[in-house]
């Protein structure tokens, strides 16, 4: 049987059994290469998901939709690895309670898909902390390099031609797990803490803003990088800020759900590098 | 006998137009965006892509604009306006659909208060719009009657010729005639074959899906909630379209100096019906989205005649969870059939 086809007959189950209430997984999309969240409800419709390489959104920010967990019933959720991690987080963060989150979790390694054992985030520690040795590289580590290697000056035109393609539609803020706020910073306006303009000072205050207040928190599932339309590498942004709280914290994010959040926690001997 | 305009001599009507004051727009692909741009030689326009990844309207509703500098005082109230540039412009190269998008938005602009900056910018600016040869999978302009070389909103409208090497010219308004009138004597006096417009199949029935928006009862419909569950409520699907028009006046300064801008907003936004009490009347991201598909295919054809779409596709071609207008009207076909 075909993962797809275990995934499909898992899910039955788990619907069929009264287990969760509904899963959220991934559905044929509006092209064959595309696939899309898929909200089921009942056994019957389990022959509707789909499973393969091309389920590359990160599903964990629907667990936080208004009033979904509430009933403290349990749901069902198709996750990759960044998921998972995605799911400690917010349970670290008191936003769920991973007792009510089933995971049916995948992987998609070298383009071809493979199934993860277990059903709760602990199952998956090992896995995550195997993640923690082995970040993969990304193929973008030239540009990431080629950035690394600029003059304060050309990185910072580097950045304003980047950021001057903004529009400020804040996909990458409503794609992403980790942007659960009710109100963003950027929707405040008494006071106007940061510009809702999307000149490229405002775009620039806005971009920076989400960098500070995702760093230890992103997963680098790539959704923002993904939904951007206009094309703004946050990629890069992901994994600096990423590899800044692993080299300064020894900080990977959503290793468990008990994790402190690095920036919102102390510890006596954190390193005080950065304060002058 | 036609007119043809030869691609080989795209660069000297550039300099004639040039000549004549005009700053020259078109579709260019740069740094990973393909967006309409001021140029000034041929070769940086891109006649590769379908349509640019950014619309039309940017060049008449830009995402940001200042409106006015003010400063409070004492005794009184300083402000100073502030008016588009003022140049004029010809736009080469833009799609039907997007042109088709501002002729639909005129009305809108002009209906109770006339709008001052979109107005003087639409005429300062001659629009020559290329007709379609090709479409992808998201292009949908016949299922809004419309077609690929739709002429409306446009004052030249060029369709191409076999083998790349040129346009059959049909000048569509006085403003077309006389920009066109610049480039006299680059022009051949010829016909030739246009290549055949791109099929673009209609994927619902526009009337059917008035017909079930009008009725009442489908307000409420269970359809609404169904349909928009995966929706992140982001500002993709209406800042990338080129009809939506929606905006927001922000104040940037402080109590007493500052600038007021106009700027983008868009109805999937939370926060856009959001009152200074707290109530939202569209609390929910079904209702917004069922806002955003009323809004286009009930009240603005129900006001203006005309529906407030043009068929680009953009919409769900961007859409980061794969949603968009073309599904939403393709089930609402089906629901009311
Ligand atoms: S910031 Fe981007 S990459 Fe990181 S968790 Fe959020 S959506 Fe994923
Ligand atoms: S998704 Fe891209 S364009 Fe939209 S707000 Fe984020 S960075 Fe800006
Ligand atoms: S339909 Fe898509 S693009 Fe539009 S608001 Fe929803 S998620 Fe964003
Ligand atoms: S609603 Fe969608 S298809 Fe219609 S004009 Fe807007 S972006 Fe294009």
């Amino acid at each position: 049987m075909s993962i797809q086809e275990q995934y499909r007959k898992r899910a039955a189950e788990l619907l069929a059994s009264g287990e969760v209430k509904i899963i959220i997984g991934y559905g044929a999309g509006s092209t064959p290469d595309r696939r899309r969240a898929l909200f089921i409800r009942s056994a019957d419709d389990a022959s509707l998901l789909h499973v393969d390489a091309a389920c590359d959104a990160n599903l964990s920010g629907y667990l936080v939709s208004e009033g979904l967990l509430s009933d403290r019933k349990k749901v069902g959720i198709f996750l990759r690895p960044e998921g998972i991690r995605s799911v400690n987080i917010l349970a670290a963060e008191s936003q769920l309670d991973p007792l009510q989150i089933v995971i049916i979790g995948f992987n998609v390694e070298n383009g071809s898909l493979a199934a993860l054992q277990g059903s709760g985030v602990n199952d998956f520690s090992s896995l995550i902390s195997t993640l923690k040795e082995s970040r993969s590289t990304p193929e973008e580590q030239a540009l990431i390099e080629k950035i690394e290697g600029m003059t304060p000056e050309e990185r910072f035109a580097f950045w304003q031609a980047e950021f001057s393609k903004c529009i400020k539609c804040y996909a990458c803020r409503q794609v992403c797990p980790m942007c659960y706020c009710k109100r963003c910073i950027v929707d405040n306006n008494q006071p106007q803490w940061v510009h809702t303009s999307s000149h490229t000072l405002g775009n620039f205050e806005w971009n920076l803003v989400r960098a500070f207040h995702l760093s230890g928190r992103c997963v680098e599932c790539g959704g923002c990088d993904r939904a951007c339309p206009v094309n703004i590498p946050l990629r890069l942004i992901n994994r600096r800020m990423a590899q800044e709280v692993l080299d300064a914290f020894d900080h990977f994010s959503g290793m468990s759900h008990t994790q402190e959040p690095v920036l919102a926690s102390f510890k006596k001997d954190d390193p005080e590098t950065f304060i002058l | 006998m036609t007119k043809i305009l030869l691609r080989d001599r795209l660069d000297d009507c550039i300099s004639r137009w040039h000549a004549a004051g005009l700053d020259v727009i078109g579709p260019v692909s740069k740094n990973n965006i393909s967006q309409f741009d001021t140029i000034q030689k041929a070769g940086e326009l891109d006649f590769g892509i379908i349509l640019p990844d950014r619309t039309l309207k940017d060049l008449f509703f830009p995402q940001t604009e200042p409106m006015f500098r003010y400063r409070i005082g004492k005794q009184q109230i300083d402000t100073e306006e502030y008016l588009p540039p003022g140049r004029q412009r010809i736009v080469f190269g833009a799609r039907p659909c997007d042109v088709s998008a501002m002729a639909i938005d005129d009305p809108l602009f002009g209906w109770d208060y006339k709008d001052t900056y979109w107005f003087k910018r639409r005429t300062e600016t001659v629009i020559v719009t290329i007709a379609c040869t090709s479409a992808d999978e998201f292009c949908m302009c016949t299922s809004l009657k419309l077609a690929p070389d739709s002429p409306q909103g446009s004052d030249i409208l060029l369709r191409p010729l076999e083998g790349n090497r040129g346009w059959l010219v049909e000048e569509l308004t006085e403003r077309g005639r006389d920009a066109f009138s610049l480039i006299e004597g680059l022009l051949e006096n010829a016909t030739g074959d246009p290549l055949p417009l791109a099929v673009v199949p209609v994927k619902f029935d526009l009337d059917a899906c008035r017909e079930w928006l009008q009725n009442p009862e489908n307000f409420e419909s269970h359809f609404w909630k169904e349909i928009s569950m995966r929706c992140i409520g982001c500002g993709t699907c209406t800042f990338l379209c080129p009809t939506c028009h929606c905006f927001d006046f922000q104040d940037e300064g402080d109590t007493y100096t500052g600038i007021r801008r106009k700027n983008w907003d868009s109805c999937s936004f939370a926060l856009f019906t959001m009152h200074t009490s707290g109530h939202n009347p569209r609390s929910t991201q079904s209702a917004r989205w069922r806002q955003r598909i009323m809004h286009k295919f009930n009240y603005f054809p129900g006001k203006f005649s005309l529906n407030s779409c043009s068929g680009c596709g953009r919409c769900t071609r961007e859409c980061p969870v794969d949603m968009g207008i073309t599904e939403t009207l393709q089930e609402i076909t089906k629901l009311s059939k």
